[in-house]
């Protein structure tokens, strides 16, 4: 895939989607949800980028909103504020690149 | 059923506290007044790490870009600055906030239908020979005919057992005593993580409404009266 395409961006954002997961699933009460959450969101990312604007060449502020997210997200390290970024990260993801949540 | 004022207990006494502080009325405000773009850079910026300005201006291009008129701009620049100070907080503190302000921007909401002085916080509903609930409800509209109860959460994530139990119990009860009352969970998060959230609970939610960040200015809506 393209890299500067919207479908590589989401496509990222779907690994950052995981590193969150991964780290929210340590509360153990919460791991069914956090896996179901990590399902569903990811269900999204990639509806989004298989459609026809994941094919899109993404302009630079965009490369750069969705890095930020991502980054944003990378800087995380409480399992509980990663659930909360578990759902947050998707849907400023989505925003950015002009999809419904 | 009637309505009561919840009891005063120590931690009441400190959460009203929260509830008071200017800030929060100030952001419910303009969560009142924004619109989902705005709604989900306060999510993201109050649950973040960063409390950079300009790197949330750069992640929110849609509302700080060259799109927006210079109203959309300083709408989107107010609701940063106040979740910011939000999230300026230490965790704990920020996460009262974070409730009250759900809980701040139902209540205006609400009365933009509702005479305000029939929409009201922190309030118990007795039943008939049924034991009263030990958590008040968050937020109450009082109108005879057209009760409601709201529990409000920042995240899908608060929607619980014991929550779903209590709305469901109140509006059975109500039902009982040939009234009515409409219960809403009102959540500052997708409706989708809200649905994954919901289906995964065994508790009774079926006359339970969910209202998800998608849906809240249905709060104010005509139809809510109607519910």
């Amino acid at each position: 895939m393209d890299p500067d395409t919207v479908g590589a961006l989401l496509q990222a954002a779907i690994e950052a989607v995981d590193g969150l997961a991964d780290l929210g699933e340590s509360i153990e009460d919460e791991w069914s949800y956090v896996n179901d959450l990590r399902q569903a969101w990811t269900d999204r990312l990639v509806e989004a980028a298989d459609g026809p604007a994941g094919a899109h060449s993404a302009g630079p502020a965009l490369v750069e909103a969705i890095q930020l997210a991502i980054d944003e997200a990378g800087r995380i390290s409480d399992p509980h504020r990663a659930i909360d970024w578990l759902s947050t990260l998707p849907q400023v993801v989505l925003l950015a690149a002009g999809f419904e949540a | 059923m009637r309505f009561q004022d919840a009891a005063r207990d120590g931690r009441a006494v400190v959460y009203a506290t929260i509830q008071a502080d200017p800030l929060v009325a100030r952001v419910a405000e303009l969560l009142a007044a924004a619109s989902r773009a705005e709604r989900i850079l306060a999510r993201a910026v109050m649950n973040g790490e960063s409390t950079d300005a300009e790197r949330w201006r750069r992640i929110f291009p849609t509302l700080f870009g060259p799109g927006p008129d210079a109203a959309g701009r300083e709408r989107a620049e107010a609701v940063l600055a106040g979740s910011l100070a939000v999230a300026d907080k230490g965790e704990q503190v920020r996460s009262q906030f974070r409730g009250a302000i759900v809980e701040e921007l139902t209540a205006r909401l609400l009365a933009r239908r509702t005479p305000a002085a029939a929409v009201r916080r922190e309030r118990r509903i007795l039943f008939d020979g049924v034991p009263a609930e030990i958590h008040p409800y968050d937020v109450t509209v009082e109108v005879a005919g057209s009760a409601r109860a709201y529990d409000c959460k920042w995240g899908a994530r608060g929607i619980n057992a014991d929550v779903l139990h209590q709305l469901d119990d109140a509006r059975s009860h109500a039902l009982d005593e040939d009234g009515s009352l409409a219960v809403a969970l009102v959540v500052f998060d997708a409706e989708r993580s809200c649905r994954v959230r919901l289906d995964a609970q065994t508790a009774p939610h079926g006359a339970t409404r969910l209202v998800a960040l998608e849906q809240l200015d249905s709060l104010g809506g005509p139809g809510e009266a109607g519910r």
